[in-house]
């Protein structure tokens, strides 16, 4: 695995993070929490915009092909060349 | 010349029908015998036959050799299909299936048994492929493989896609298109495979369990097993029990997209979400980034709308108390609560000597009604009244007379200024007849005619007999003086002394007299 795949597996999910966001924007409409927490709360949901957009604007270009490899697994084996016809 | 060869082998031309064996031929053993008939038999069937009819005895050998009957209505013929022939059947066999199957009649020799090699068995009436098909499903069907209970939900947002197809197909283009288009953020990992052919079902089948097995490693969330449009030959891989079993053992779902809108597989109906194109599964797959960024951005704001809120409320409520007097001088709460106290012990005191004046009057008033209420008191409140009485009535008197006088003056003055020496000796007339009038009208002129007023001790005049007592003394007024005298009899008197007897007695008394 490569430490790119490592930092997105440590990451919020889009799915985890777009859960918390709601969370977090319905605690502070509800007016449960008080205000030097929906400040904190609002920073967290910044955050979290910030990471669902980075999720949304990270396009992967390529499609990778997976071949069966050494051990009958399936092992990286390139990239497709260009598909798309536009 | 077909029958050539065995008119060599063969008897005299000569030999009738019917005949016995020829007499003096040595007699053939059982291996030259069946291979005379075999001869024969090749002989007369140069070319491959095609047979209809009904299978029975259906036996599948371990081997794959495949052995059954063919039997029409008044015949059966013994019938074998070697592994290699019977492996390109698609559909399966089964006693009471109508076929044709095509190949050559043969004698084994072993058994002396007449057979029909089978090349190739199609079912009658309809296509094979339609067959198999038909077959497979209602097979997996009944096994519960397209059981709803067997689907998996797919992940809402995938991290990565699985693609099982061919590397140079139409379907890659089109999921790829439409993958970046919806959900740049999946990575998408192909697994190039034959989509066709016979090596097609087999790879399909591997990539899906590989796939699966890799799933976690790339984080997979999801299989897509696609092929464009084709013929039912070209979809036949997807159409096939290792390609459906490998779908329905997969842990990741899995979501087909083979063919076109109104083909129908096997594969799709064991994958867990079924699309009528690979573009559908794609949109299947993955969702609209597009969506999602808007409901990011609508997030974003009500995020931010009330927490500058809350801010704002907060700042004026801050500014509030920082305005506050309290904020400013901390003191003028305690120099008005001195001030309030100061005004309230004053309060107080005013309070108290008001309350005690209040009762000391009281007092007094009490003191006052209770010494009015005093026997002596009252006797002489009655005299007084008395007294009153008797002014008025004086008073009334005279003022009777005052007014009468004042007329008679009045039409004295208004006579004599009138007519004064015309009517003086008339009005003269009249005053006199007035004043007589007057005169008359006053007690005194009635005692003047001779009457009296008899009054008892102490002033009440005595108008009924029954009101004295002998003894009593009455006081008579007369138009010139006044006498004493004392009662010697009364009606009151004739009944026994003492002299205040019942008041009812006197009553009646004082009634019988009138």
């Amino acid at each position: 695995m490569t430490d790119k795949q490592k930092k997105m597996a440590k990451r919020m999910s889009f799915e985890q993070a777009l859960g918390k966001l709601e969370e977090l924007v319905e605690q502070i409409e509800s007016g449960e929490v008080g205000l030097e927490e929906s400040i904190a709360r609002y920073e967290e949901g910044i955050k979290l915009i910030k990471q669902c957009r980075a999720i949304l604007d990270a396009a992967e270009k390529r499609i990778q092909l997976l071949a069966k490899g050494e051990g009958g697994q399936l092992a990286p084996a390139g990239e497709l060349p260009e598909v798309e016809d536009q | 010349m077909p029958f050539g060869p065995r008119l060599g082998r063969t008897g005299p031309p000569g030999a009738e029908p019917g005949d016995g064996p020829v007499p003096g031929e040595r007699p053939m053993t059982v291996s030259a015998l069946v291979a005379r008939i075999r001869g024969a038999l090749l002989d007369a069937f140069t070319a491959p036959v095609a047979v209809v009819g009904e299978i029975s005895n259906f036996k599948r050998h371990s081997s794959g050799h495949l052995y059954f009957s063919l039997k029409d209505e008044a015949a059966t013929i013994e019938a074998v299909m070697f592994r290699t022939a019977a492996a390109a059947v698609r559909f399966e066999l089964a006693d009471g299936l109508e076929v044709v199957a095509e190949g050559r009649v043969d004698v084994y020799s072993r058994q002396g048994r007449l057979q029909l090699y089978v090349e190739r068995l199609t079912p009658k009436g309809t296509g094979a492929l339609e067959l198999a098909f038909r077959q497979l499903k209602e097979r997996l069907e009944r096994e519960g493989l397209f059981d709803p209970s067997h689907k998996k939900p797919i992940v809402r947002f995938p991290r990565a896609i699985g693609v099982v197809t061919s590397p140079t197909g139409a379907a890659i283009r089109d999921i790829s298109r439409t993958l970046r288009r919806r959900w740049p953020a999946a990575r998408v990992y192909l697994v190039g495979v034959h989509v066709q052919g016979d090596q097609a079902a087999g790879e399909v089948a591997e990539a899906i369990r590989l796939l699966d097995a890799a799933a976690e490693r790339f984080q997979i969330d999801t299989i897509i097993v696609a092929r464009g449009g084709g013929s039912l030959e070209d979809l036949w891989a997807f159409n096939t029990e290792q390609v459906a079993r490998a779908i329905f053992a997969a842990r990741t779902p899995v979501i087909s997209g083979v063919g076109h809108e109104v083909d129908f597989t096997i594969a799709d109906f064991v994958a867990d979400v079924r699309a009528a194109t690979p573009t559908a599964a794609a949109e299947l797959a993955v969702p609209d980034a597009a969506e999602l960024r808007h409901r990011l951005a609508v997030l974003a704001r009500r995020l931010g709308r009330r927490v500058r809120e809350n801010l704002q409320a907060a700042r004026s409520a801050l500014g509030a108390v920082q305005r506050s007097v309290v904020f400013r001088d901390p003191g003028a709460q305690v120099r008005s609560a001195r001030q309030h106290l100061d005004e309230l012990a004053g309060r107080m005191q005013i309070a108290l000597g008001r309350s005690r004046r209040v009762g000391e009057r009281r007092l007094a008033r009490a003191e006052a009604r209770l010494a009015g209420q005093h026997p002596r008191r009252l006797l002489e409140r009655a005299g007084g009244r008395l007294e009153g009485l008797a002014h008025r009535l004086a008073w009334a008197l005279g003022r009777r007379a005052k007014l009468a006088g004042d007329a008679l003056a009045e039409q004295a003055r208004r006579l004599a200024a009138a007519h004064p020496a015309h009517r003086l000796r008339l009005a003269r007339q009249r005053v006199a007849a007035l004043r007589r009038q007057l005169e008359a009208m006053s007690y005194r002129a009635v005692l003047r005619r001779g009457f009296s007023v008899t009054r008892l001790r102490g002033g009440r005049i005595l108008r009924r007999a029954a009101e004295v007592a002998p003894g009593d003394v009455l006081e008579t007024e007369l138009a010139e003086g006044k006498v004493e005298s004392e009662v010697r009899a009364s009606p009151a008197g004739r009944s026994s002394r003492p002299g205040n007897a019942g008041q009812a007695p006197t009553l009646f008394g004082s009634m019988e007299d009138e």
